[in-house]
């Protein structure tokens, strides 16, 4: 009997717990009133609700228009693998899908083509019929010629050069004060200053110092001579790479003299390669370099336990109290030529598919309608800081008619801030919007005035980052088929040569990487210059 | 409780009668030179009476079929995805189907890292089967001679414990070691080096799970008649030879029998350890078909059809190199699932 009533216990215990958990589930999966809209969007949890955000709120206000946010985090996003199939929603914000899946989608309609629709979006209309800017237009055609998502446009000309070098001054006043500096380097205290300019191999010697002496303030096994995040979109090794003379990216290609070239094929690349595997094994570079996420580094960096870092910017890096101690350095000067070399990259500023409707809304009209409110270029501003009214922006216009942004929030740092206001996304900030109606914050304006001064200087000559291409189904394949497995044969060989004990040969490189994947190169090369000509042929046609 | 049982015998014994005179008529019934043609019916008779009495016992294997039926043939019709054009929500039989015959494998084929996957998956779960199947064996084999039954119990929970750890804090645990400024890494990352993913992979495996799977060893150990050892002792056998001529012989149709279901299984070393232990830099050795199959077909832009397509050529090698080890051990050991 005893046994029994155990036994219907736990039986009763059971379905309790899962029936609180399905009510659970259920209650906290949407909300219970209607909406006109439900729209999935990819944001961290430290990022406010958009439900509550005031300028939805505030579109809302304007539109009429019902819309409820529901999410996911990146990293949920990211392992999901159909978020199109998500019942109940009708569009997904910060969709980010790429060119292929987005033409996949597009021609079996499950997401909505938008330049259908063209006559309820204005705004979006006006820009996609600019005859000056048809390159919009072109990066958001698919292969049968349907738009089938919303841009993010952001043009403050930041993202080709995502990386600048810092340097950890005070470690090298303490090698001054020392008298510790290597022979090599001749330095007094005054030269550390934003815009030091050091040989390669200065900056080698100065590195290996920080390596081989105790540095106050720091313990000695935290200590990184030399970070970054390898391979990361932002704040990479490429900068160090493209020193030797090669234009070097993250995606190891780009446009050179109107050619498609891949960087590993330049014999520059490779000395850079087997140089730096020298910088590693004297310890100025970790290996964590090579596994750790960009969280990982930001976190790490906080303390100030760099020497030097590559990174968009020292604010985001290291902690307000140790900002001060690092200087902006220039790109480093090539030992050989005497030359200073910085890559560009390929990031692009026209956001393909940062919004898509799915075709299931019931009303893709109203919805692409209320979408379109976000290209107006104040709307823009405020998707992309908060509301005016919340204190994102000054309440007066300046003299030129300018938004002009407040970085006075109290309390708040500038980035708490923007958690709470700014939902990012889909927003037209051309380099126009910028010229003529919106004033850049503070930290943007700081960033460019960096790049102006010291790098941009020193990009190459005759190359150019690849535009946003437009291909065709049958190039998509080819892409398909060889870019992403040629993308980590690079990545592991070059990781593997940077890490071995001893230097990468020249033969190691001419037939493990070259020879190995000559094919795939070729055809990458191949089908990107068929779609580049193309391009420029296009925007030529247009102007 | 003496009666029941003396009841049950009997019925049993009845049982037996009966049987015996269905086998006494249909024997007399037999005629000569027609014995092929009429044995079979009464064979089936035999079957069909006997299912009468006894047949409510196969009500017991339902749950079981129901399982196989629901989680291993239902969903084998999404096999055909391999053969289409298949995107999210498109029929999988349907008007809106496109077939695309035998496109999906030429593109898999044609990858230009193919014949690195198939070398990288065959050799970690080879590999992984050359050192993982004959430890628990010989675990199972030296725990069973051990004297003391409380160091046995001791140890066999100590060698089982590890596999109750999950994956992701098994991996985690293995980063902290043997990763970035790992405790064993000496100021290097073993994670970044493609020469070390297999032998931490296979070792970390192997440690997890050796204590776990020598449990099926003791089991079928525990079946061996004692009075095998005694006579074995009288004659003057060491601990050692009566390891080797008793114990192993008494296990060997278990040891066979597993072997030829990790032959089975050989080419399907789970992905998800692989995809946590994964890096830019041991890609070389890490990539093997499934986690290509997750990499390219499910998160990628290969898409489904690439990926099942991966998936079934995995299935395919699996399923030949089952009836290989089957064939083999029925040829050479007498031994064999079917």
């Amino acid at each position: 009997m005893k046994k029994i009533i155990i036994a219907v216990v736990a039986v009763v215990l059971w379905l309790a717990a899962v029936i609180g958990y399905t009510v659970a589930g259920t209650a906290s999966d949407g909300d219970d009133g209607e909406h006109d809209f439900i729209v999935l969007t990819v944001k961290e949890e430290t990022v406010k609700d958009y439900n509550t955000m005031p300028v939805f709120t505030e579109l809302a206000r304007m539109t009429g228009k019902d819309v409820y946010w529901t999410y996911n985090t990146s990293n949920q996003y990211s392992n999901n693998i159909d978020p199109i199939s998500i019942k109940g929603i009708d569009a997904i914000y910060h969709a980010g899908f790429s060119n292929l899946k987005l033409y996949n989608y597009g021609r079996r309609g499950k997401i909505v083509a938008i330049d259908e629709y063209l006559d309820s979006m204005p705004n979006f209309k006006r820009i996609l019929e600019n005859p000056l800017r048809q390159d919009i237009r072109q990066a958001l055609e698919s292969p049968d010629g349907h738009i089938y998502s919303l841009p993010r446009i952001e043009e403050m000309g930041l993202k080709a050069y995502p990386n600048i070098l810092f340097l950890n001054k005070e470690w090298v006043k303490q090698l001054i004060d020392k008298d510790d500096l290597p022979a090599s380097v001749n330095l007094q205290e005054e030269d550390l200053k934003d815009g030091l300019k050091l040989k390669r191999s200065e900056f080698k010697a100065i590195l290996q110092k920080f390596c081989d002496t105790d540095i106050s303030g720091v313990d000695s096994k935290n200590k990184v001579p030399l970070a970054f995040v390898s391979g990361n979109w932002q704040g990479n090794e490429s900068d160090l790479i493209a020193s030797f003379g090669v234009p070097e990216n993250r995606e190891h290609k780009t446009v050179e003299n109107g050619k498609i070239t891949f960087t590993i094929e330049n014999e520059n690349w490779f000395n850079a390669i087997a140089e730096m595997n020298d910088w590693y094994n004297r310890g100025l570079i970790r290996s964590s370099a090579f596994s750790q996420t960009q969280d990982e580094f930001l976190a790490k960096g906080q303390d100030g336990r760099y020497g030097a870092f590559y990174w968009w910017e020292k604010e985001t890096v290291v902690a307000k109290d140790k900002q001060n101690d690092y200087i902006v350095l220039q790109p480093l000067v090539d030992d050989v030529t005497g030359k200073q070399y910085a890559g560009v990259s390929n990031e692009q500023e026209i956001e393909k598919s940062e919004c898509v409707i799915l075709s299931s809304c019931k009303d893709i009209k109203g919805l692409l309608g209320y979408f379109d409110k976000f290209f107006e270029p104040e709307i823009s501003a405020q998707l992309n800081y908060g509301l005016i009214a919340s204190g994102a922006f000054k309440s007066q216009k300046d003299e030129n008619g300018k938004l002009v942004p407040n970085d006075d929030h109290g309390n708040q740092s500038t980035d708490d801030f923007r958690m709470k206001n700014a939902p990012y996304g889909v927003v037209y900030l051309t380099a126009e919007e910028w010229e003529n109606n919106i004033e850049m914050e503070p930290r943007a304006k700081l960033r460019l005035e960096r790049l102006e001064k010291w790098v941009k200087a020193h990009t190459f000559e005759n190359v150019k980052p690849i535009p946003n291409l437009n291909y065709t189904k049958e190039q998509l394949d080819v892409l398909n088929m060889y870019e992403s497995s040629l993308g980590n044969n690079i990545s592991a060989w070059m990781t593997n040569s940077i890490t071995a004990p001893t230097k990468p040969s020249k033969s190691d490189w001419l037939n493990n990487l070259l020879k190995t994947n000559r094919k795939s190169i070729d055809e990458v090369k191949r089908v990107n210059q068929e779609a580049y000509d193309s391009y420029l042929s296009k925007i030529s046609a247009g102007s | 409780m003496k009666s029941l049982n003396g009841a049950s015998a009997e019925a049993v014994e009845n049982d037996l009668l009966i049987e015996q005179a269905y086998e006494a008529m249909s024997e007399g019934s037999t005629g000569d030179g027609e014995v092929v043609n009429k044995k079979a019916p009464d064979k089936w008779e035999k079957w069909k009476n006997n299912f009468k009495r006894r047949g409510w016992i196969l009500l017991f294997i339902i749950p079981a079929l129901l399982y196989v039926l629901l989680f291993c043939y239902v969903p084998m019709y999404g096999i055909l995805v391999a053969f289409q054009d298949y995107g999210v929500g498109d029929p999988i039989l349907g008007a809106g189907t496109v077939w695309v015959g035998f496109d999906n494998f030429t593109a898999f084929f044609s990858n230009p890292n193919f014949g690195d996957y198939f070398v990288n998956t065959f050799l970690l779960c080879f590999l992984g089967f050359i050192v993982g199947f004959p430890l628990p064996v010989i675990v199972a084999l030296l725990l069973n001679s051990l004297r003391s039954k409380k160091v046995k119990k001791g140890l066999q929970i100590l060698y089982y414990a590890p596999h109750f750890i999950s994956l992701v804090v098994m991996v985690g645990m293995l980063k902290l070691f043997f990763g970035a400024d790992g405790l064993f890494a000496g100021g290097s990352d073993f994670f970044i080096k493609p020469e070390a993913f297999r032998p931490l992979f296979i070792f970390s495996g192997n440690w997890q799970d050796f204590g776990w799977s020598a449990i099926i060893y003791l089991a079928a150990l525990s079946g061996v008649d004692p009075a095998l050892h005694e006579a074995a002792k009288v004659d003057g056998a060491s601990r050692f030879r009566r390891i080797f001529s008793v114990d192993l012989p008494a296990i060997a149709p278990t040891v066979i029998m597993l072997m030829i279901l990790s032959i089975g299984n050989l080419m399907s070393c789970g992905y998800e350890k692989v995809l946590l232990m994964q890096t830019p830099g041991n890609l070389p050795t890490s990539e093997i078909l499934s986690s290509y199959v997750y990499n390219f077909g499910l998160k990628g832009d290969a898409g489904y059809g690439v990926g099942t397509a991966a998936g079934l050529f995995n299935s395919v090698i699996n399923v030949a190199l089952l009836v290989i080890a089957n064939f083999t051990s029925k040829k050479l050991a007498n031994q064999s699932m079917w």
